[in-house]
């Protein structure tokens, strides 16, 4: 299509919006309620402009304009939004005439008439579109002489968001955003005309993504309340890095001022995140700024542990690995590490000619598939999911970009200014392509309610369900096909469907031209449940997408930062090692490990708090928290990405690169990855890439070769166990540093019956204990009726992984506790 | 959820009620079923409780923020509780020609209330409401469903007496033009002739 | 009807039939409207009854059917005034998805009455027509949409289709056919903007009654994305006599871009306010004075089809134009819903405006800028500005200025369907604007309408 905006002659594919067309040809409009990745909606108007396009006659030929021989303009009577308007062959855009200036003129006055003049105390001060726009497009004077209108200035619409009446300026972007995104329709316009205004009756806007709505908001009506008051918008240091809060890769933005992280908000990777970020990756950093981070190097000295130069800790750990072998070194970090921190552990383990190596939590199978994984946008364009598993709270990202599928719209190409600002294709309340999803899990799950099919299966049924399906997928759909899928009762009762509906479901992901098959934790728990999955998808040629348990649980296995022998994978290596260096991880919690760890020879605790383990550590390193580091992070999608460092102040916090440095300076030896960019050295030969240069939104790789783990694999079959631990979006182990989350949320829930709960003398919204697996666990009681009987759930730790444990029930009690509520 | 218990839920004992509303949509357009429910329970309770919509809520699959932002787009359903005979008066232009302005201070000053109050017997609520469709026969009274017609000084009077005493009057249901029936209009099924016509006061 | 046949028709006259006065004319569409018991279906039937319907359903194809009404070149008689044979021609090819042919029966324009009646007292003829609608479009289901104030038309409407499912008129096979057609009837609860038909889509399918985007038209994804076509109660009533009588007889009526027989309303002070139903090409004269009985008092103004059409002027040459599409654009003005509103000289123009103001600020969904700021907030504080005797002429400067953003800038018609009468006040009474921020009162005063 031909397009002339103002003097630039361009041509654009069909169905691209007037808007998009003016900002490719380099000119601008206003605009205030489109959002890249939302419908258009043309509500605020400000996006008008004057437009003509030629017209054909009844032969179909172009009418002329008689003067210039040329096909004549007819311009359409009225200004047009050009966010809702598609460009035509030969359309003329006029977006600078005085008739474009009246109304652009017109339209800021209308904004504005009802708009406190509060800037100077706005949050969105410096960064507020209808700031921008009025100095833009506006006259600067305003002739509405009238009171403005008052309404609640501080709601709270959750413990996470502040809503400011007043400055709602109705673009709906958030009702939108709520209807649209997620899918979770907890807020909307209340009353009409002038007195509408955004509300919920939802306490708490339930929904696993409503931090999403502070990003979009124009104005500074919707704000996220842990950042709320703490700095203006000019002050901030704004570094774009990758979350690690989960194994997505989500960009985010993380905004510093004077050595804090004072708020987190979601960046654009159109590959993986677009503009969209969890709950748990925007508001659980507060932690990072608690009172109690360890910033020196602590040795412990007669009993206690004081406070020593990092030089003074190396040279102890030197000192006491000199009496022993070097075999007898246990090394682990946590899945979260960066790839060069762990090419540094690999180092130190090499160096000290230990294969007690490992990071965790590291599930009992592979998260790397034996083909190629799924990309985001594979899961995007799909026409048949299944997911076994919780997605919400595993990849929270995975649970939208599979909304993407069944809204059915792929992702828009991109265009000279970026992501389109209107996608024409996408449509207010659009009919979903819910048949296309399956969601299957022992208890049930958020993603259900969106499901064209939600199937419950018997706890720990991973391995026998997938069976089960592999049997109909490979008995062909004749006739004869139940016949010849040959189920036992057990396989039928494994589908926790109908044999019908189970068939229905493999019929649809082989009849699918882009099938994808989503698992995570609960699969992974055990060998032959993940062996079983991988049969299935390939049985209905599906791809498979694996949700490992951490941000970089992917590099970390493909880096292969693992045991020699499965014994020495963690936590076995805890009993083995007689030395012990645990970057982030807390095992002591469980009084077993505890005695274990008490026979050591040497315990040293990289962490960035002092946790029971740290505590009786005999070197306690203080560590960067995932926010202070650079480095290289993998996804799910096997994409390389980089990791910034904000700039946090956090005294002598070293990443673990930085630990093998001071190590290595003791011990004299120059480690590969004894530094950031060492360890970059490694990765440059072992990736045939530069992590120093990654794009924005990294580099997909694919190794050649080697598809499985090297890694030797903690041997760990189908447990019993009368509570399942769950994944979960929020992180547990810094929920107490993180107030804001830690109210929404109440604290970590442990969901049971309300039979089972009367039977141990709890009710719904008690803090209790409990040990799990030796662990003690406090929780809030949450009544569930929808579980089976006798199964109760609780969100699992790094060192408490997914899948069934043992409650010991004789614990479980009641405890008076006061939640720190941030005021 | 939890004060819900202590009230008695509305739809558990209508479940045929609700089966037959949703059968009135396709089965893709269950949430079209919201505004009759909405309907059902402000008849059986003169307005919407927050416990009502979170029930609807739950029929339809919705969150109650969704039923929530219905209700109160239109006019019609209250949040809050009105009197049992809930006055709504049209205002908008023909009926105002016709005195309905008038009308509104009239019942203000013999109900001792005013727009958007309710008596403290709880008896009467007076609302001014826009367009009724009833211009040609204004001004026009609407008591909770029924439509009373070119309500004159007496005829207010009379109607109100008879609310007072709990007699709801049938509707009066005035006529005029085509609409009048065959006895009164008689005339206009044959063609007059131009005779009569006057002449632009312009 | 019954007594299609007893009608007097001159057959040698072949000028159109543009007046009430021509012998040849015959009221159908409210003929049974107003007779005790005409609501029945034996009544219906009685009086020739759902034999159109029964003449499309079996001897017509739905293409003949469409032809028909194409033929007759009946506009919808809900505003906008588009061909409805043309309408229905929009529909995609069958493609298995189920049809809908929706009726808008939210009638709220002020001025505008006359569907209620049709529904509390003719009700079966509506249904007819949805039938034959319903066939034409191959609908297998046809919805009513009406305002929540109309609750005896809801109710009369809701008696009517279960008189009719039992008659086997609406279900499988209607009428001894194999057509199926039902009809939902769905109440709306307050709220104007529902008029419009995509505002009307949203709110019938149970989410807030905004307007929404177009395209997609109702006719390629509607009511629940399903094909859908949306038509008023009248332009349904309509088709029925062009089945019976024929789509000549229809197009004998009018002018060349009006045809047909139309109701019409007029209220405000003339000695009989009501609905009327006159051939197209009927004058303004002829409906107020002919038919009403003229103005009960002086006169300087009236709006022409609801108070959403501009307002003209009291003069002959106005009183004189034909009500039909194009003499109405010709005015600057439209023909709207047909519903006359006179405006008395000693009812001051600035509070009549305010009073039209106060209604689609009243009325405005909130959705846009310019009408939720502009009609819904601001315009109604100036009026009471100049009703308080606090305007300045630097106020009307800055009405008219606003008034004019609001022009063509909104997401639907209801802002200009304020804004233009406010503009036509403007142009035509502005000596009364001026008096009222000149001297801090209104020219006229009269303040008591209350006859009795």
């Amino acid at each position: 299509m031909k397009v002339q905006v103002n003097d630039v002659h361009m041509e654009f594919p069909q169905g691209t919006s007037v808007i998009d067309a003016i900002f490719a040809a380099g000119y601008d409009v206003p605009y205030f309620c489109s959002q890249e990745y939302m419908s258009p909606v043309g509500a605020c108007r400000m996006c008008l402009a004057r437009i003509g396009a030629p017209r054909k006659d009844k032969q179909g030929d172009w009418i002329l304009d008689e003067g210039t021989g040329e096909p004549k303009i007819f311009y359409f009577p009225n200004m047009m939004a050009t966010c809702t308007t598609q460009v035509m062959e030969g359309m003329v855009v006029d977006t600078l005439s005085e008739d474009v200036k009246r109304v652009q003129n017109g339209m800021v006055e209308f904004t504005l008439i009802n708009h406190p003049l509060d800037c100077p105390v706005c949050d969105k001060g410096g960064a507020c579109e209808l700031q921008d726009r009025s100095y833009e497009y506006g006259t600067g004077v305003s002739r509405f002489e009238f009171d403005k209108r008052h309404q609640e200035k501080h709601h709270p619409l959750s413990e996470l968001i502040t809503l400011d009446r007043e400055r709602c300026i109705h673009c709906k972007r958030c009702v939108r955003y709520f209807e649209e995104v997620p899918g979770d329709g907890v807020l909307d316009f209340i009353e009409r005309g002038g007195h509408t205004y955004i509300g919920t009756l939802d306490p708490g806007l339930p929904s696993n993504f409503t931090g999403n709505i502070t990003d979009i908001c124009p104005v500074g009506a919707l704000l996220d309340t842990t950042s709320r008051f703490r700095g203006r918008n000019w002050e901030y240091q704004h570094t774009r890095t990758t979350g690690m809060d989960d194994a997505s890769g989500s960009a985010i933005l993380v905004d510093g001022r004077t050595g804090r992280i004072e708020r987190v908000k979601a960046a654009l990777n159109p590959d993986v995140n677009k503009t969209w970020i969890d709950d748990g990756t925007r508001f659980g950093h507060e932690y990072v700024d608690a009172p109690d981070r360890l910033e020196t190097p602590l040795l412990r000295v007669g009993g206690e542990l004081k406070a020593v130069s990092w030089e003074e800790a190396a040279a102890f750990i030197k000192d006491r690995l000199a009496g022993l072998s070097g075999k007898d070194l246990g090394i682990a970090i946590r899945a979260d590490a960066t790839l060069e921190e762990g090419v540094a552990a690999k180092a130190l383990a090499e160096a000290l000619g230990t294969g007690q190596l490992d990071h965790a939590p590291r599930p009992a199978a592979s998260v790397i598939p034996a083909q190629d994984p799924a990309t985001f946008t594979d899961l995007a364009t799909a026409d048949g999911i299944l997911v076994v598993g919780d997605v919400t709270e595993e990849v929270p990202i995975a649970d939208l970009r599979i909304k993407d599928a069944m809204r059915g719209v792929t992702p828009p190409e991109l265009m000279a200014h970026g992501v389109p600002i209107a996608d024409l294709r996408l449509k207010e309340h659009p009919l979903l392509r819910r048949g296309i999803l399956t969601v299957a899990a022992p208890y049930r799950v958020d993603l259900m309610k969106h499901a064209g099919q939600a199937v419950t299966y018997p706890v720990g049924g991973e391995a026998a369900l997938f069976g089960a399906l592999t049997k109909i997928a490979e008995a062909g759909d004749g006739q004869a096909a139940e016949e010849q899928a040959g189920l036992d009762d057990g396989e039928r009762a494994a589908l926790g469907m109908p044999y019908r509906d189970a068939a229905a479901l493999v019929t649809r992901l082989k009849g699918a031209e882009r099938a994808v098959v989503v698992y995570g934790g609960f699969v992974l728990a055990t060998k032959a449940a993940a062996d079983a999955a991988a049969a299935f998808a390939k049985a209905v040629q599906a791809k498979v997408m694996i949700l490992g348990p951490m941000a970089n649980s992917y590099g970390l296995e493909l880096l292969n930062v693992g045991p020699s022998h499965e014994r020495y994978a963690y936590p076995g290596m805890l009993g083995e090692a007689r030395a012990l260096i645990l970057s982030n991880l807390d095992p002591a919690q469980d009084p077993d490990v505890r005695q274990v760890l008490e026979q050591k020879d040497l315990l040293v605790v990289h962490d960035s708090f002092l946790t029971e383990t740290a505590a009786m550590a005999d070197v306690v390193l203080p560590a960067r928290s995932v926010f202070e580091k650079d480095g290289t992070t993998v996804n799910l999608e096997g994409r390389f990405l980089g990791v910034h460092a904000a700039p946090v102040e956090s005294g002598e916090s070293e990443d673990f690169t930085g630990l093998v440095g001071a190590l290595g300076e003791a011990l004299g030896q120059r480690l590969e990855g004894r530094s950031v960019r060492s360890a970059r050295r490694v990765l440059r030969k072992r990736f045939e890439l530069d992590p120093a240069e990654l794009p924005p939104a990294g580099r997909l790789v694919r190794p050649k070769g080697r598809r499985t783990a090297r890694v030797a694999i903690r041997s760990q079959e189908a447990s019993e166990g009368n509570l399942l631990v769950t994944p979960s979006m929020v992180r547990v182990e810094y929920l107490s540093r993180n107030p804001h989350l830690e109210a929404l949320t109440g604290g970590p829930r442990l969901r049971m019956r309300s039979d089972d709960a009367a039977m141990q003398g709890v009710a719904e919204g008690d803090a209790v204990k409990l040990r799990v697996g030796g662990v003690l666990r406090r929780a809030v009681v949450r009544i569930d009726d929808g579980l089976p009987p006798g199964l109760m759930l609780l969100p699992c730790l790094p060192d408490q992984p997914v899948g069934l444990a043992r409650a010991d029930l004789t614990t479980l009690a009641r405890e008076e506790r006061e939640l720190e509520v941030a005021g | 959820m939890v004060e819900l218990d202590t009230i008695p839920p509305f739809f558990a004992d209508k479940q045929e009620l609700v089966g037959e509303i949703l059968g009135r949509y396709p089965e893709v357009g269950k949430r079209s079923a919201v505004m009759p429910l909405l309907w059902e329970v402000q008849r059986a309770e003169r307005y919407i409780s927050e416990a009502r919509i979170n029930e609807i809520a739950e029929i339809l699959d919705l969150h109650a923020t969704e039923v929530k932002g219905v209700m109160s787009f239109y006019s019609e359903y209250h949040g809050e509780p009105v009197g049992k005979y809930h006055l709504q008066v049209c205002s908008t232009l023909s009926c105002s020609l016709a005195g309905s302005d008038q009308l509104y201070d009239y019942l203000v000053e013999k109900l001792g209330i005013v727009n958007g109050e309710t008596d403290e017997e709880g008896r009467f609520s007076i609302q001014k409401v826009e367009c009724l469709g009833s211009c040609g026969t204004g001004p026009v009274l609407q008591v909770n469903d029924v439509y009373y017609e070119r309500v004159s000084r007496s005829r207010c009077d009379s109607l109100l007496e008879a609310l007072k005493k709990d007699e709801m009057p049938e509707a009066w249901r005035e006529r005029g033009g085509d609409n009048e029936g065959e006895t009164k209009a008689g005339f206009l099924r044959n063609p007059v002739s131009n005779g009569g016509a006057g002449e632009g006061e312009g | 009807m019954s007594d299609v046949t007893g009608s007097s028709q001159d057959l040698a006259d072949t000028r159109p039939i543009t007046s009430r006065r021509d012998p040849r004319y015959e009221v159908v569409m409210y003929r049974h409207v107003g007779v005790e018991g005409a609501h029945t279906l034996d009544y219906y039937r009685s009086h020739g009854g759902y034999e159109a319907a029964r003449k499309a359903l079996t001897e017509m194809s739905p293409s003949q059917v469409i032809d028909e009404v194409k033929a007759s070149k009946l506009r919808g008689r809900g505003g906008a005034g588009f061909p409805t044979g043309v309408k229905w021609s929009f529909m995609p090819p069958v493609d298995g998805r189920q049809r809908l042919l929706v009726v808008n029966a939210d009638e709220s324009e002020p001025g505008s009455f006359k569907d209620r009646y049709i529904m509390e007292d003719d009700p079966h003829q509506l249904i007819e027509g949805m039938i034959i609608g319903c066939h034409a479009i191959q609908a297998t289901k046809g919805m009513v949409y009406i305002r929540g104030e109309y609750v005896k038309g809801y109710e009369r409407l809701l008696g009517a289709v279960r008189e009719a499912r039992q008659a086997g008129i609406l279900g499988k096979d209607v009428l001894g056919s194999d057509i199926e057609v039902d009809i939902t009837v769905h109440r709306g609860a307050g709220a104007y903007i529902c008029g419009e038909e995509t505002a009307l889509m949203n709110s019938l399918e149970g989410l807030r009654g905004n307007p929404r985007l177009k395209p997609p038209f109702p006719a390629q994804a509607g009511v629940y994305g399903l094909p859908t076509t949306i038509n008023n109660v009248t332009t349904m009533t309509s088709v029925v006599h062009i089945i019976t009588r024929g789509a000549d007889w229809f197009a004998s009526m009018g002018t060349e871009d009006s045809k047909g027989t139309k109701l019409y309303q007029i209220s405000g002070p003339v000695e009989r306010p009501g609905v009327y139903e006159l051939p197209m090409g009927a004058t303004f004269r002829e409906l107020i004075y002919d038919l009403a009985g003229g103005p009960r008092e002086p006169a300087k103004g009236f709006f022409p089809g609801g108070s959403s059409t501009p307002p003209l002027p009291w003069k002959d040459e106005y009183l004189d134009l034909t009500m039909t599409y194009d003499a109405m654009a010709k005015a600057g003005s439209m023909l709207g819903t047909g519903g006359v509103i006179v405006i008395p000289k000693e009812k001051d123009i600035v509070s009549a405006m305010y009073n039209v103001v106060r209604f689609y600020a009243h009325e405005s969904c909130g959705k846009c800028t310019p009408c939720r700021e502009g009609i819904a907030t601001w315009l109604p504080k100036m009026y009471q500005k100049l009703l308080a005797g606090l305007g300045t002429r630097e106020d009307l400067t800055l009405m008219e200025d606003m008034v004019r953003n609001t022009r063509g800038t909104a997401f639907c018609p209801l802002a200009d369907a304020c804004a233009m009468p406010v503009q036509a006040s403007f142009k035509w009474f502005r000596d009364e604007y001026e008096y009222i921020v000149d001297n801090g009162r209104p020219m006229y005063t009269k303040s008591d309408w209350w006859q009795a």
